[in-house]
């Protein structure tokens, strides 16, 4: 029985897509190709809540990150802390996961605050990691000491200048939210803006990103969506990063998937729709 | 027995969530104090709960290796707890615990790289769905492939250099539709949890305390 083009443009071999696929997002990062990248209302939203606080103003940066999913993130993640530690603002980081002091450790790596002319318990501090879910928001806008009673490195939060005056959400002007579970957003949502009306803005996959829209612009500020959104911030901050690269690679991986949607669908609808032989 | 385990673990739920609500109603000190003190708990029960999790994974190991006691079974069996000994070992063994480089380093050439690795597997994972099961087989599917794809497409830096309308059409969709039918849901999930909460302050839902 022979096959129709239809089915044969249905049944291609799987290996031939993969292959496709590796080829599409290895093109760009062998040869950038570095195209305009225009800026979306939730990332110019982000980097305004930012770039409007007042000088002096207070942090919070809550990081639920994977090390596994670094590449989505890391541009956002580098981006920010440039334009944190580029202002006159109090910066407070903590960690929700355990990989989120080694992520922290990487990005001081990458961007080191001396280089901006920031000290540690002056400028930034950072407390470390604890298992927080929202009940643990929920602690630390109460009291971050009863969370957090000493830092990363071990020394009493009343003992760092900068965190003498910081203790729940009344000295907290701006909380910046980094979440890979999409429905966490609702965790920043529910323990700090709906009681205290904290000011937050977030950060997230790119497939998390339509699922905090609803929340945008009333509740949060600002959203990061995946490397496409930290490319944005780099462009919109102007401080060049990894985001452009890891950009292009995914779009052309996006590209080949566009393609195998279109395939499949073609084939689909030739089968019915078409004639039953070649 | 029934008490112990059903009534009482009810009660506690009860009371803690009568707690938390009036202290979001109420200002006062006293609810708040007992609120900051639940939650603080709470975390330390979070993180002991990460034990429980190791336990319920080597038994859960162990009765599979009691229905399969072959050589490759062994094997498997071991492999976690090799890996949990190891950077158990390392983590505490040397300066700096967490921080230090040989750490950091099973961490950069082992965790990370097998978490990436999985996680990009997933792309072909998904190339390979779109080709074979996303058809255009109804009205619903035709309209998620359409903002799909434009929102994609709005994406993809190429497409938007080529056509400029994208960029609105693609903001659009995500801030107009997306929004609203998100914000739908939101409020049906809300009105769920909403009625799941009053089941639990009265003692009616059971799933909380007893797994089925």
């Amino acid at each position: 029985m022979s096959s129709t083009i239809w089915d044969k443009l249905g049944n291609i071999d799987y290996r031939i897509l993969y292959a496709l696929s590796l080829i599409l997002m290895l093109i760009p990062i062998i040869r950038p190709i570095g195209l305009p990248t225009p800026v979306s209302e939730t990332v110019r939203g982000f980097y305004e809540t930012i770039d409007n606080l007042p000088p002096g103003s207070v942090v919070f940066v809550s990081l639920e990150g994977s090390l596994s999913l670094l590449d989505e993130q890391e541009a956002q993640y580098i981006a920010t802390l440039k334009i944190l530690f580029q202002r006159d603002l109090k910066v407070v980081f903590y960690s929700v996961t355990e990989d989120g002091e080694l992520i922290y450790n990487y990005l001081f790596s990458v961007v080191n605050p001396e280089k901006y002319g920031k000290k540690y318990g002056i400028d930034y501090v950072r407390l470390g990691y604890a298992p927080l879910e929202e009940r643990g928001q929920a602690a630390v806008a109460l009291d971050v000491r009863s969370v957090y009673p000493r830092d990363f490195y071990g020394t009493p939060l009343d003992e760092i200048p900068m965190m003498k005056d910081i203790h729940n959400w009344k000295d907290v002007d701006l909380l910046i939210y980094y979440y890979t579970s999409c429905t966490n957003v609702e965790f920043a949502i529910r323990q700090w803006v709906i009681p205290y009306h904290t000011k937050c803005i977030v950060g997230t996959l790119g497939c998390c990103g339509p699922m905090a829209v609803p929340y945008f612009p009333d509740y949060i500020q600002g959203i990061l969506s995946g490397s496409g959104a930290g490319a944005e911030l780099e462009v919109i901050s102007g401080n060049p990063g990894p985001g452009a690269m890891m950009n292009d690679a995914k779009n052309f991986g996006i590209l080949g998937l566009l393609l195998f949607l279109i395939l499949g669908n073609v084939s689909y609808l030739g089968k019915r729709f078409g004639g039953e032989s070649e | 027995m029934s008490f112990v385990r059903r009534e009482l673990p009810t009660a506690i739920l009860a009371l803690c969530g009568i707690l938390l609500i009036l202290e979001f109603f109420i200002p006062s000190p006293i609810l708040q104090a007992i609120k900051s003190e639940l939650t603080t708990w709470s975390v330390i029960i979070a993180a002991t709960s990460c034990w429980l999790g190791f336990i319920y994974m080597a038994y859960a190991q162990l009765r599979m290796l009691g229905r399969n006691p072959t050589t490759s079974q062994y094997f498997w069996f071991s492999l976690p707890f090799i890996f949990f000994l190891l950077f158990f070992i390392v983590g505490v063994s040397f300066p700096g615990d967490v921080s230090s480089p040989q750490y950091r380093w099973l961490i950069t050439y082992i965790y990370q790289q097998v978490g990436a690795t999985v996680y990009a597997v997933m792309f072909f994972t998904l190339s390979s769905a779109a080709y074979r099961t996303f058809k255009v087989a109804s009205i619903e599917a035709i309209a998620l492939l359409l903002g799909g794809t434009i929102y994609m497409l709005r994406q993809i830096p190429l497409f938007v250099y080529i056509c400029p309308w994208l960029l609105p059409l693609g903001e659009w969709i995500l801030l107009v539709p997306n929004a609203a039918g998100g914000r739908g849901a939101v409020i049906c999930a809300a009105l769920g949890a909403l009625a799941v909460g009053l089941r639990t302050l009265a003692g009616r839902e059971v799933t909380l305390v007893e797994v089925r």
